[in-house]
């Protein structure tokens, strides 16, 4: 009996340490439960559902490639300026005749080389990537309001990729958006978690001196995951631009921070080796949830913002326990 | 003799520094060779050079007969050499049998997509810890960070002694090991000797390499000043070799 009691507590314990994304299911759960109590009505709505969905669409997609660089142990802050970037020139392009797919074929192929201009700078020099990505952020902002003069660009005409990438299905509210980022969700988290690649990946995250010992291509593995990362920033953006039909020069500023609030919100250390797409996926829906919630709650719009910030710090706390309890004490 | 590794007036230098100051060194097959010397003799810097982690200044390494400088330790490790680090190389974040597979994971194909075969991960890690015999049994998905120095010790040496290599290097195995792992670990060596694996023991405890050495090479300063069979020494001879910082002088020669 004793024993078996010690066992079972083991196994909780070993459940813990392995899921990283069980901090943000209990988060996700009690702020739900607030605005379900909040407005019974309104809240547990499938049009809310969808309200939900649509806002974590292009935050969540965004947020998964910021995840899984972070857990490589680098960060990309360029990641909203591209998300702006690719609709941007795709829009250009449009207007000047190309077709949709090929230009978006185009530039989705440009966010990967960005993103791994920028990898490349941060292992080539040894700077931190916080502070080369910053700098491709700039540089890339400073770009799409010097071609635009700072005014938005709009899409002419009607071209079936919109409907692909964020259209709407039936008349309450859902969008194609939210399939694209369950399905990515779900191959990004297959690759983290199942697949040699993503071993890789934890462990350049974890300590990239010891990965290269081991045999593993450090240098690749930061590459084409800060590609994915600016590739995937790219691909929301084109589902922005898909859902207004406007790309706006400022479209995605503070996009990064949101998409590191979601990655550290779903578990992940900005020290890398650790963290959870699936965790990350709730965070998205977790910041998603939070602002349709307050709408509905009747709450300024100008309180999300503040009830973000209590959220990502009280969560963090649990997560630094959870880690250092849990996860690497001996 | 059959060699499997010679290296021939092998010169390292860091800067102005001369780590190695032509270094002959060789392993037979099915060898136990304990390298030994005081801080700073190049005994790390030796073995760093055979795997690639250094390449050599001046001097010439033969593997298996052929002239090869391995550019990384993962070439060296593809030839058949399996190293464990004074620092173990293990990531404390990643599981016990993540630890053991990173590098060379087995998978499972489902169409053009590798996956990781999770089932042989773990049931091969299961048959590892328990060969090496942790005092307490541990579930292979458990964090390295979870472990005790002695244990992790255990999973880099079982790590490095379940992918069959032809030599097998050991920088300071028994450090951080109580007595009973000691004895494990040296156990463990003589084993893998029998299955004709050659080894390389680097370790600060004379009488530890002693037992289980075929042959003894002390450096001193970047230098090789002893090269014996063990039978031609008693460990005392060689303590007094490392202290002194010169060759052998045999009582009455």
């Amino acid at each position: 009996m004793a024993t078996q009691t010690a066992s079972s507590r083991k196994s909780l314990l070993l459940l813990i340490s392995q899921h990283p994304e069980l901090g943000v299911i209990a988060s996700f759960s009690i702020i739900a439960l607030a605005f379900l109590v909040i407005s019974p009505d309104k809240f547990p709505t499938s049009s809310t559902l969808y309200s939900i969905l649509t806002l974590a669409g292009e935050l969540g997609v965004t947020s998964i490639g910021v995840a899984f660089l972070m857990i490589t142990g680098e960060f990309n802050l360029s990641v909203g300026s591209v998300y702006a970037l690719v609709p941007m020139f795709v829009v250009l392009m449009v207007d000047a005749g190309m077709d949709m797919l090929l230009a978006s074929v185009i530039m989705l192929s440009v966010a990967f080389g960005i993103g791994v201009l920028t990898g490349y700078i941060t292992v080539r020099t040894g700077i931190p990537s916080f502070i080369t990505s910053l700098g491709m952020m700039m540089f890339l902002r400073g770009i799409l309001l010097a071609i635009t003069g700072g005014f938005p660009v709009r899409l002419e005409g009607s071209h079936w990729l919109t409907d692909v990438l964020n259209g709407a299905v039936g008349v309450e509210g859902l969008r194609t958006s939210a399939a694209w980022l369950l399905a990515l969700t779900l191959i990004f988290l297959i690759i983290l978690d199942y697949t040699p690649y993503g071993n890789w990946t934890y462990a350049v995250g974890a300590s990239p001196a010891t990965a290269r010992e081991l045999g593993v291509k450090v240098w690749r593995v930061k590459l084409v995951n800060f590609g994915i990362s600016s590739l995937l920033a790219g691909l929301a953006g084109l589902m922005a631009l898909s859902r207004f039909k406007i790309v706006d020069p400022t479209l995605g500023q503070g996009l990064e921070l949101e998409a590191i609030t979601s990655a550290v919100l779903g578990g992940c250390l900005l020290t890398g080796g650790y963290g959870s797409i699936f965790g990350t996926f709730l965070g998205a829906l977790l910041v998603a949830l939070t602002r349709v919630g307050l709408v509905l709650a009747g709450a300024p719009a100008y309180w999300y913002s503040a009830f973000i910030g209590v959220i990502l710090i009280i969560a963090t706390i649990i997560n630094t326990y959870v880690v250092r309890k849990f996860v690497t004490s001996g | 003799m059959d060699k499997l590794l010679e290296m021939r007036g092998i010169v390292k230098r860091f800067g102005r520094v001369e780590a190695l100051r032509g270094v002959d060194f060789h392993v037979n097959r099915a060898e136990v060779v304990g390298l030994v010397g005081d801080n700073g003799a190049g005994k790390s810097t030796l073995v760093k050079t055979i795997v690639g982690v250094y390449h050599p200044d001046e001097g010439e390494i033969y593997w298996e007969g052929k002239p090869t400088i391995f550019r990384d330790p993962g070439e060296a490790r593809a030839a058949g050499i399996e190293i464990v680090y004074q620092h173990l190389a293990l990531i404390d974040l990643l599981s016990i049998s993540r630890n053991i597979f990173l590098g060379r994971e087995p998978v499972k194909r489902i169409g053009p997509i590798a996956f990781l075969d999770r089932r042989a991960m773990d049931e091969q890690s299961w048959e590892i810890i328990k060969s090496i015999g942790l005092r307490r049994l541990r579930s292979p998905s458990e964090r390295v960070a979870k472990l005790s120095g002695g244990e992790r010790q255990s999973v880099a040496i079982g790590r490095a002694m379940h992918f069959k290599a032809k030599l097998l290097i050991l920088d300071e195995p028994t450090a951080a090991l109580s007595v009973r792992e000691t004895r494990k670990v040296l156990d463990h060596v003589l084993e893998v000797k029998n299955q004709g694996v050659s080894v390389i023991i680097i370790s600060h405890n004379i009488y530890h390499v002693y037992e289980v050495s075929d042959r003894i090479v002390v450096l001193d300063h970047g230098r090789k000043i002893l090269d014996v069979r063990k039978e031609e020494v008693t460990p005392e001879d060689v303590i007094e070799v490392i202290r002194k910082g010169e060759p052998l002088q045999k009582a009455g020669s």
